[in-house]
């Protein structure tokens, strides 16, 4: 077994770092060295809002690692308390501290009292484990700060592993709810993608809704403490999971979508379509590899194979979840190829096998696009050469335009004359 | 780069670049709001050798987070193997993976050097870093060295100065070296990678029949960087602990064309610039001293210098006492060869108490000042004005044109002051040498030819009072980030320091 890792997805602190950010009134505060701090506050700050960075460092030096950096530590998290009245702070022990040994959890317990914001202390050191775990214990984690109104009734749905950082996400989130709105379906929140007020709130929600199959173990403790079932829903790329989708919602919710509003939109998408039919004909059997996250990547490959009718050659699993296996295992799969959180070198080289026209992937796919002449449509995290500031979807019903022009335009714009023989 | 291999070098860089580049400089990196890592800089370093790969002894996170060049954004680090270290790795410890690792390293990518970088993890676990390279450079076909952040001090940017040092002591510095009599090399920062900016220095030196050994970074191999312990001299940008060792292990000597050791020698502040015509002679004067080649030197340096002065007259004509407000740091030599009247000195101290003293601060305000008399220019000097005072000043002095960065280019557009940003000129041109004074003519006659913006978008914008390019919440992220860093961290409350706008970072303040 190999030894060397050129990974696709990074470690624990930034799977949290990317759950807890997501709300709206957050601070998190990174308790490592530098380089880890810089790190989480470049991801941020070129794949998302850039008025909305919330990310503080807690300074921790090297002399600190002999003599512990939990003072430092507590001035960090007075210093967000008060100079940014946040609804709570996330402080993530990044792995220097974690292998000294900081209690982190003692320091929140000692400054509960003392700070107005609600604190939340987690382990997220680099060797404990992928980005994935990492957010998905970190959502987890916001369950003991979720509140039950008994004697209001419970309303809607959560949508849960949105992830704020991720390309069009703002878009893809707003079309959700529309779509489920035109079902008559509330979003009660979303996680996380919501004040921390709104968050508290979850519990008021029927039905915990996961989309991509991202933040099982905040359902499953959510289930066992507040009582809410949950689905898994595809992402919604495209028409069928989009229909999905809502079909799943609505009758988990025990209802049945409404077929009017249903054919509405296949009629929206056939217009779509009929607009550019030519180049819809033209982009058949296109050959293309899919890398990206596993709550989105299976169903974009799903999307791109059978509504688009592209030629998935080569699918490539950056970061897991927990339903992974099922779908790798599934029966039809989208594509000739898998490779589940490969290292780089090796993804390169099939891809460079798969001699595909198209990649669908994230910013660090670039090199290889280049070297292959291929285009490189930016739809998996991270995005952090593009930025997205229309609030257009990728995902839904209204998403099928934005990323069929995505496509599309990625081969129409190239210029014959600078791509390699 | 061999010195015949100088057309390889691209002489004209497509505009494109530097619009890449300084898309992100708003971005506040740089020891504004984050400071970058030692791995950052080992990574620069690895990837300015086109035949060397990084293998990061960490895990994963350390290899995925680091692909982000914070030096340079608009550039991707995008091999990044790592030895993915496990918890059971934390306890047990990983040198065996490590050893393992470099071969495998050898096995798949081929490269011509393998740099181990460590990370805090194993730095903290403590493993026997040079017994596990030793053990696997028996069993590779290529050079490895490690690098771990602590061969340097505080050296900065530490990441940079370490991994060039670890190479110098473990690969450049030893006994069977067959020299290159009368040569030098010249040294530029692994972040530019551009050699262009040493062409015309190179071609002076060379007619002063001092031999080019290696020109780097650009286009840098291994075998080049082993190279370099062939030459008489190192000629070096700023301070490089890879040249003190090399001078030490192997007597190679070596001359910093930037720094304030020169004035500390005499307090001339005549001293302070290696650059423009004044700067260039001196500097390309003490070169050939070293090189005992004063005679040949004399002729060069008066042929070329009068050539440049001539074209300067009628160059910089209309240029003539045009009033500019210039930050402290940049070459008032270079200004005075084009002939703009230096009205306002803005010093900015703030970015400075980090690496400097109070007293080396005001050493630096007073050598400016010298030198500006020297020069018979009578320049208001502003400390850390707020963007108001700023402004009256400027406007009580009739400026011109404001010496700015073009993110904050705005905040004086919109009041009607012409601006110039002169961060290309001092990464593509700034160089000993006579040529970047009619250069630096071009881009001043440029900016007073520009249409002026009236109504800039970023007006709508609420900026920071104290820190004028970063929006108030921006600027409270930048101060905590000083204030945690500081001694004084544990006070409850943290003073609001004003006028971080406008510092312009360049390898000689990272």
């Amino acid at each position: 077994m190999s030894i060397i890792y050129d990974p696709l997805h990074d470690c624990k602190m930034v799977g949290a770092l990317r759950a807890f950010h997501g709300i709206s009134d957050s601070m998190t505060i990174i308790h490592g060295r530098n380089g880890c701090h810089c790190g989480a506050l470049l991801l941020q700050t070129l794949s998302s809002e850039q008025n909305s960075v919330r990310i503080l460092f807690s300074g921790l030096k090297s002399s600190d690692e002999v003599y512990s950096g939990e003072e430092r530590l507590a001035s960090a998290i007075r210093l967000a308390d008060r100079t940014f009245s946040p609804r709570a702070i996330a402080v993530l022990n990044c792995s220097a501290p974690a292998i000294m040994g900081e209690d982190v959890a003692g320091l929140q317990l000692l400054l509960e009292d003392e700070i107005e914001a609600k604190l939340i202390a987690m382990d997220a050191g680099g060797p404990e484990g992928p980005a994935w775990l990492g957010y998905e214990e970190a959502l987890s984690r916001l369950v003991s700060q979720m509140r039950i109104n008994e004697g209001e009734p419970k309303k809607g749905i959560n949508l849960l592993g949105f992830k704020a950082d991720d390309f069009c996400s703002q878009g893809d989130i707003t079309e959700m709810k529309r779509m489920l709105l035109d079902q008559g379906l509330l979003v009660n929140c979303v996680l996380s993608g919501s004040s921390f007020e709104q968050m508290q709130k979850a519990p008021q929600a029927e039905l915990n809704v996961l989309l991509g199959g991202d933040g099982l173990e905040c359902a499953k403790a959510m289930q066992e403490q507040f009582d809410i079932p949950y689905i898994a829903v595809p992402y919604p790329y495209g028409l069928n999971k989009s229909i999905q989708f809502v079909e799943t919602i609505v009758e988990a919710m025990g209802k049945q979508a409404d077929p009017r509003i249903l054919v509405q939109e296949k009629e929206r998408t056939k217009k779509t379509v009929e607009r550019a039919h030519m180049f819809f004909q033209g982009i058949y059997s296109t050959p293309v590899a899919v890398i990206g996250e596993s709550g989105r990547a299976f169903d974009l490959a799903e999307f791109l194979s059978e509504e688009l009718g592209m030629d998935v050659k080569l699918l490539a699993i950056s970061s897991c979840n927990y339903s992974t296996t099922d779908r790798m295992n599934a029966t039809d799969a989208p594509c000739r190829k898998m490779m589940v959180e490969p290292d780089r070198h090796d993804m390169n080289l099939a891809l460079k096998d798969a001699a595909v026209s198209i990649i669908f992937g994230s910013s660090f796919e670039k090199r290889i696009a280049s070297e292959l002449s291929a285009s490189l449509v930016r739809l998996s995290y991270p995005i952090l050469d593009q930025i997205s500031l229309s609030n257009l979807p990728y995902a839904g019903f209204s998403g099928i335009a934005s990323i069929s022009e995505s496509i599309i335009n990625s081969i129409l714009n190239r210029n014959k004359d600078e791509i390699r023989a | 780069m061999q010195p015949d291999e100088l057309d390889l070098i691209t002489r004209d860089e497509a505009p494109i670049l530097e619009t890449m580049r300084s898309i992100y400089s708003a971005i506040p990196m740089h020891h504004l709001a984050a400071i970058h890592g030692k791995i950052a800089g080992a990574m620069v370093v690895a990837n300015a050798i086109t035949d060397a790969l990084p293998l990061i002894h960490g895990p994963v996170g350390c290899a995925f987070q680091r692909k982000l060049n914070p030096f340079t954004l608009s550039s991707t680090f995008y091999d990044s193997p790592c030895t993915n270290l496990n918890n059971v790795d934390v306890v047990y410890g990983a040198e065996e993976k490590l050893s393992r690792a470099i071969v495998e390293c050898d096995e798949k990518y081929s490269p011509g050097l393998i740099m181990v970088i460590t990370t805090c993890t194993t730095d903290l676990i403590g493993d026997d870093i040079p017994a596990a390279v030793l053990k696997a450079k028996e069993k590779v076909g290529c050079d490895v060295v490690y690098s771990t952040g602590d061969s340097v001090g505080k050296s900065r940017p530490v990441g940079i100065q370490d991994s060039l040092n670890s190479i110098a002591d473990q690969l450049i510095c030893r006994e069977d070296v067959e020299r290159n009599e009368g040569s030098v090399n010249l040294i530029n920062s692994p972040t530019q990678r551009n050699a262009n900016k040493l062409l015309e220095m190179a071609g002076l030196l060379s007619q002063m029949n001092i031999k080019i050994n290696k020109i780097c970074f650009d286009h840098t191999t291994t075998k080049d960087m082993l190279d370099l312990a062939r030459a008489d001299l190192n000629i070096i940008g700023y301070r490089m602990s890879w040249a003190e060792l090399m001078k030490k292990r192997m007597g190679t000597e070596y001359c910093q064309i930037t720094g304030w050791h020169r004035y500390n020698q005499k307090k001339d502040p005549e001293t302070i610039s290696p650059y423009g015509l004044a700067g260039s002679t001196r500097v390309l004067k003490e070169i050939a001293q070293i090189m005992g080649k004063e005679g040949e030197a004399e002729s060069v340096i008066e042929k070329s210098r009068t050539a440049v002065l001539s074209k300067l007259q009628s160059a910089s004509k209309e240029l003539q006492g045009i009033k500019v407000a210039v930050p402290v740091g940049f070459s008032l030599n270079l200004l005075k060869d084009i002939g703009v009247d230096v009205a306002a000195l803005i010093y900015r101290t703030q970015t400075l108490t980090h690496g400097v003293t109070d007293r080396a601060i005001q050493e630096i305000e007073r050598a400016n000042l010298s030198l500006a008399e020297i020069y018979d220019y009578h320049p208001e000097l502003l400390i850390n004005p707020t963007p108001k005072e700023e402004l009256e000043a400027f406007k009580r002095l009739n400026i011109n044109l404001v010496v700015a960065p073009a993110k904050i280019a705005h905040f004086y557009n919109r009041v009607g002051f012409r601006t110039v940003d002169l961060n290309e000129f001092a990464q593509k041109e700034m160089s000993v040498g006579f040529l970047p004074s009619l250069k630096l003519c071009r881009v001043f006659r440029e900016a007073m030819g520009k249409m002026r913006v009236r109504s800039p978008l970023l007006d709508l914008m609420e900026f920071d009072e104290g820190i004028s390019n970063l929006t108030p919440h921006w600027a409270k992220i930048a101060l905590s980030f000083h204030h945690l860093r500081s001694t004084k961290f544990s006070q409850s409350s943290y003073h609001h320091f004003h006028g971080l706008a406008g510092v312009a970072l360049n390898e000689h303040n990272i």
